[in-house]
């Protein structure tokens, strides 16, 4: 265990709820009711949309709590596109780690997706509910599940 | 009067973490004394909220704890005292904020006149006591302290809340027992984090956790929560026994003490369910 993963675990980056969030989305796990909420802060750059501020929420274990502070950390600042581009980073690696480190990383990675589709759904219909996405064995994200 | 509880359940935790920090016994002591006491103020003020209908949450900011000398924490936790008394003037029950007022006083009072000491609760340098655990050991225990010392957090806030919506006295009873307990495990488990250099504030309780809305169902799952925490307790003991006798009864300890956590929980259980079948 290296120095960043304990300062992440000592002091998790981007815990809690942002006040002023414009975007928000649920990964959640199924089977165990473990689940987290990103909040999103965006920005509306001519058409290109960036994660201006970014927290999360999770009820879920340790291992939940750092794959959140690592990949909130490395979404801020990111526009659309690129922060679509980690979450898919993070799906792809989930083969090669345990199931059950495999199962945090993808509820953080699934909320982040989630909280940016709630964000474009809201440019269309600005009342549109928080979507959730669950986790799945093959780590794809199943159908959309509206404010479950 | 949510953001004074806020405010107060924040000093109450930085407070207690600055105990873990100490290696003064005696400034220990009296950080753990004062943290104990702005919990009952804590508690105080839930009971406000609660008979003067007002809502109420849980929700805290981040604690910022990392400093290399004591009076640097000691300093942080006598600007929120301060803001704390400012912040009295929302509360309407005159003895209850003079009461916390007064404290106040006396709390920064003391805190001004605690020498600092040098602070090595965050140098992560993971060895206990002198003890030299191997790698796999080291990362097995660094995790369950993280785990656990939030766990711990997280019940005393659970079983608070209950607490302070339960009317019945043998609730109240096995609440308060609970409560107690999660204490002692939480200040073994922090002082243990700050030993090893890893000392961090337990994250936040999200609301639907603590506000249960089955709690037949909470403590069933509790119950079988304790049972995992007993074979982790005991796959710990296990895993530090041969380098240290001492960290292995603890978790031994620890272990046989969920035996009774599990029967006062069977117990709650046997009141709420017996309390559906009237109904």
């Amino acid at each position: 265990m290296d120095a960043v993963l304990l300062e992440h675990m000592m002091n998790p980056k981007n815990y809690g709820v942002l006040e002023h969030s414009n975007a928000e989305g649920i990964g959640k796990n199924p089977h165990n009711g473990e689940k987290v909420i990103i909040f999103l802060s965006v920005s509306n750059r001519n058409n290109v949309y960036v994660i201006e501020d970014i927290r999360f929420q999770a009820i879920g274990c340790m291992t939940t709590v750092l794959a959140g502070s690592i990949i909130t950390n490395e979404a801020r600042g990111l526009d659309f596109d690129r922060a679509e581009a980690l979450v898919s980073t993070t799906l792809g690696m989930l083969d090669s780690v345990p199931p059950e480190e495999a199962a945090c990383s993808e509820m953080v990675a699934l909320a982040l997706q989630a909280a940016m589709d709630t964000y474009k759904e809201r440019q269309k219909d600005s009342e549109f509910p928080m979507i959730t996405y669950k986790i799945s064995q093959n780590c794809t994200p199943q159908g959309v599940d509206i404010n479950e | 009067m949510n953001r004074l509880l806020v405010q107060v359940h924040e000093v109450w935790l930085e407070t207690l973490m600055s105990a873990f920090m100490s290696n003064n016994t005696a400034t220990k002591q009296t950080l753990f004394d004062f943290s104990e006491i702005m919990f009952r103020h804590f508690t105080w003020i839930e009971n406000y909220c609660i008979k003067n209908g007002v809502s109420y949450d849980y929700e805290r900011n981040m604690i910022p704890l990392k400093v290399d000398n004591l009076d640097a924490i000691l300093h942080d936790i006598i600007a929120r005292l301060n803001r704390v008394e400012l912040q009295l003037v929302v509360c309407d029950d005159e003895a209850l904020s003079f009461r916390i007022s007064q404290d106040i006083e006396y709390f920064i009072y003391t805190l001004k006149n605690i020498p600092s000491e040098p602070v090595s609760a965050f140098d992560m340098q993971r060895t206990i006591n002198g003890i030299e655990l191997t790698e796999e050991a080291t990362d097995a225990l660094t995790l369950f302290l993280f785990e656990e010392s939030y766990k711990e957090y997280e019940l005393i806030m659970i079983y608070n809340y209950l607490k302070a919506h339960s009317k019945d006295i043998e609730l109240v009873r096995i609440f308060q027992i609970l409560i107690d307990e999660s204490f002692f495990h939480l200040k073994r488990f922090g002082q243990m984090m700050a030993d090893m250099g890893i000392l961090g504030v337990p994250r936040t309780i999200a609301k639907e956790l603590y506000v249960v809305e089955d709690i037949v169902e909470f403590l069933k799952n509790g119950i079988n929560e304790e049972l995992l925490a007993k074979e982790e307790c005991k796959r710990l003991s296990d895993a530090v026994s041969n380098e240290s006798k001492e960290l292995a009864k603890f978790f031994d300890f620890v272990n046989y003490q969920e035996n009774y956590h599990i029967a006062l929980m069977k117990e709650a259980l046997e009141f709420y369910n017996k309390a559906a079948d009237v109904q």
